[in-house]
């Protein structure tokens, strides 16, 4: 019955290739006229390239002022050109051991919160049960609530549970407040799968793990790793949370607020271009990954 | 080849009081069924009638909530999906988008721990006539090659039963025609049972051997394509399999084998052995292809066949092999004539006098009343 309702494909499409009328050649016009038919052709381009240049020119400029040479403690304005923050950059007491603070707290907060968001998102966007209404609104407090205020609360309960400040203090918090977006990035990816699949795998002799390994881990990869990035980014420059809850610990963003007050080394620059120039590289290769395996598909 | 037809011989699939319920909803009565090894089985029926909830219990993926599930005369009830001896091709093919296409198909063997797989894969993938689209993802296939990948990724395991859950649904009608003679060459080959089920009664009909029709959670009838059609024992299979006109008769006796019966005034005959019914009203089926129609002017005397004088052609449509007339009853019921265009009498027109006759023995007997659930399973 339904043979005959389907629609017939081809036929519709034939000769389906129509020319627009030829516009009128560009010396009949005035001149503000094809001043005019540029910009409406353009008019896109024209905006993502304001659009662009708007995102990036703060990154230019770090970039820029760390080939500065400085003149006294403070690197505002231009003094000169040199390699020497790029060539020495730990060259300023306590920035190495900010950044590997930092970097050590941002993969342990990554792998905790990816995990066990995953494992919620899981939870949340597979099985029915109790509490579940909830669990899912109370997932948008942390990134709906001024950090601010969940620093100093956050700060609030420690010092009452008389948990001394420092590295792990700032690990919960971070944590807790990636959590969140991880859930969040996997739960849309596990709620558009559709759940054949996992039903396939077990029609062709897949045990749950394998199931779990082989089919659902896999499809929901893009998700955890979306989750994972963001949750990396998040607590790599944390500022405002981590202050409230680092004690004596120093982080790099807290480095270079601290750095801020008592003046403001290049090499600070020389860092945040690195994690530019690293974070433009992982997405650059991300690309030509997928080009390339889609050009062998094909 | 061998070791396909041993599987073969010990896939016959046994339902023993098979039923699901939803709750309070019982959409799977309880059902008896026996599917002999290596035959081409059909499920058909309209959509919602439980064909997919009886597979899902043949393959399951659904726990039956009574009942048990035989395959080659072993229980398999309590045994999870990925220990039945069954494959399924699912409704949506349910292709693993990370996947290969040849990694989809090579996916049963691995898990059962076949580490020598491209052979066997890209014979597989040449049976299907995919042997050079191996590398891509289904998402780069169409439709039809998808549900190739589908049934390929199911035969490689070489399973006692295969389920395919209306596999060509999504496909347009010729490319589905095509896959139906393909589906079928490949059961032929291989040996194995296909469970197949469909809305199709034009696809079952081609393909199977054995046709179980489901109304409502029950199988209202189980044969051949041939036996279905020309001996329906239900209304719902008379009208479901073809086109049927069904006249309403009391019977006022019995001679010779034949039910004497009178319809709407006029004496008719049908086999005893073609009644469905028993009591002293029948409903008497006929076939549009099997009434022969002759403008009133020329009617012989038709001998011994039915024959009901009075009619009116109220509407004529030309189809190419034959012509569909729509006749007026002197008791004003329409019933559809099908005439194949031989020798076409150009009096047969609307408006014009008719009379109708045919063979006593293409008629089929059903009981008046729809069949209701628990009678259909004891007729
Ligand atoms: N998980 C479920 N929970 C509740 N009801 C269900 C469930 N699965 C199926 N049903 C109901 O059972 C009935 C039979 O469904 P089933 O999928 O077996 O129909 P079908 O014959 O395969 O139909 P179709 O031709 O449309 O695929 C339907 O009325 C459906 O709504
Ligand atoms: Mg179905």
């Amino acid at each position: 019955m339904t043979a005959t309702l389907t629609p017939q494909t081809g036929g519709s499409h034939a000769g389906g290739s129509h020319r627009r009328a030829t516009p009128p050649a560009a010396h009949q016009l005035s001149a503000p006229a094809r001043a005019l038919r540029w910009l409406r052709r353009n008019v896109v381009t024209l905006f993502g390239i304001l659009a662009l240049a708007y995102m990036t020119l703060p990154n230019l400029v770090v970039l820029l002022f760390s080939f500065n040479d400085p003149n006294g403690k403070f690197n505002y304005t231009w003094n000169g050109f040199t390699l020497d923050a790029w060539k020495d950059p730990f060259g300023v007491a306590g920035i190495k051991d900010s950044l590997i603070t930092s970097l050590e707290i941002a993969f342990l907060s990554t792998l905790f919160a990816t995990v066990l968001g995953t494992a919620v998102a899981f939870a949340l966007g597979r099985y029915r049960f109790r509490g579940r209404g909830l669990t899912n609104t109370l997932l948008f407090v942390p990134m709906s609530m001024p950090e601010v205020v969940m620093g100093a609360s956050l700060g609030t309960l420690f010092l009452n549970m008389r948990i001394s400040f420092g590295f792990w203090t700032i690990l919960i918090a971070h944590v807790m407040f990636c959590l969140s977006f991880v859930v969040v990035a996997v739960k849309a990816r596990v709620l558009g799968m559709d759940p054949k699949l996992e039903e396939a795998a077990q029609d062709l002799y897949a045990s749950p793990t394998q199931t779990f390994l082989r089919v659902t881990l896999p499809i929901a990869a893009p998700g955890i790793g979306a989750g994972a990035l963001l949750a990396f980014s998040l607590s790599f420059d944390d500022f405002v949370i981590t202050n409230f809850n680092s004690g004596d610990t120093v982080t790099f963003p807290m480095f270079v607020w601290g750095a801020a007050q008592r003046g403001t080394p290049p090499q600070i620059n020389v860092i945040g271009s690195a994690m530019f120039f690293i974070a433009i590289a992982v997405v650059i290769v991300g690309q030509v990954r997928t080009n390339r395996r889609k050009q062998k598909a094909s | 080849m061998s070791e396909q037809q041993r599987a073969g011989a010990s896939g016959d699939v046994n339902l023993v009081g098979l039923s699901k319920s939803f709750g309070s909803n019982t959409v799977v009565q309880p059902t008896d069924l026996t599917i002999p090894a290596g035959s081409f089985f059909a499920v058909l029926g309209a959509s919602g009638c439980g064909k997919t909830t009886t597979l899902r219990m043949i393959a399951g993926l659904e726990e039956p909530t009574t009942g048990q599930v035989l395959i080659g005369g072993q229980d398999v009830t309590g045994l999870p999906p990925y220990k039945r001896p069954v494959n399924t091709v699912f409704q949506n093919y349910a292709l693993f988008p990370h996947l290969s296409v040849a990694e989809n198909v090579a996916f049963g063997l691995r898990r059962k721990g076949r580490k020598d797989v491209d052979g066997p894969v890209k014979e597989m993938l040449e049976l299907v006539e995919l042997g050079h689209l191996g590398g891509r993802k289904p998402a780069q296939l169409s439709g039809g090659q998808q549900q190739r990948v589908a049934v390929a990724r199911a035969l490689i395991n070489h399973p006692q039963v295969l389920l395919l859950d209306e596999p060509l649904g999504a496909l347009d009608l010729k490319l589905r025609r095509q896959m139906q003679l393909e589906l079928k060459r490949i059961q032929t080959e291989v040996g194995i049972t296909f469970v197949h089920v469909t809305h199709d009664q034009e696809e079952a009909m081609t393909m199977a051997d054995t046709i179980a029709v489901m109304n409502g959670g029950v199988v209202e009838q189980l044969g051949s394509p041939a036996d279905l059609y020309e001996s329906p024992r239900t209304k719902f299979v008379a009208n479901f399999l073809g086109q049927s006109n069904l006249l309403d008769t009391r019977i006022t006796g019995t001679s010779g084998g034949y039910l004497l019966m009178d319809v709407h005034g006029t004496r008719m005959a049908l086999p005893v052995d073609r009644t469905a019914a028993q009591g002293d009203q029948v409903v008497m089926g006929i076939r549009p292809e099997k009434i022969a129609i002759q403008h009133a002017s020329a009617a012989d005397s038709n001998g011994n066949r039915n024959r009901i004088d009075g009619g009116v052609i109220v509407d004529s449509s030309f189809i190419g092999v034959s012509t569909q007339y729509t006749v007026r009853m002197p008791w004003a019921q329409e019933i559809t004539v099908f005439e194949q265009n031989m020798e076409r009498d150009h009096r047969l027109v609307p408006g014009a006098p008719v009379v109708l006759h045919w063979n006593p023995d293409h008629g089929f007997g059903l009981a008046p009343e729809p069949a209701t659930a628990s009678a259909a399973v004891k007729a």
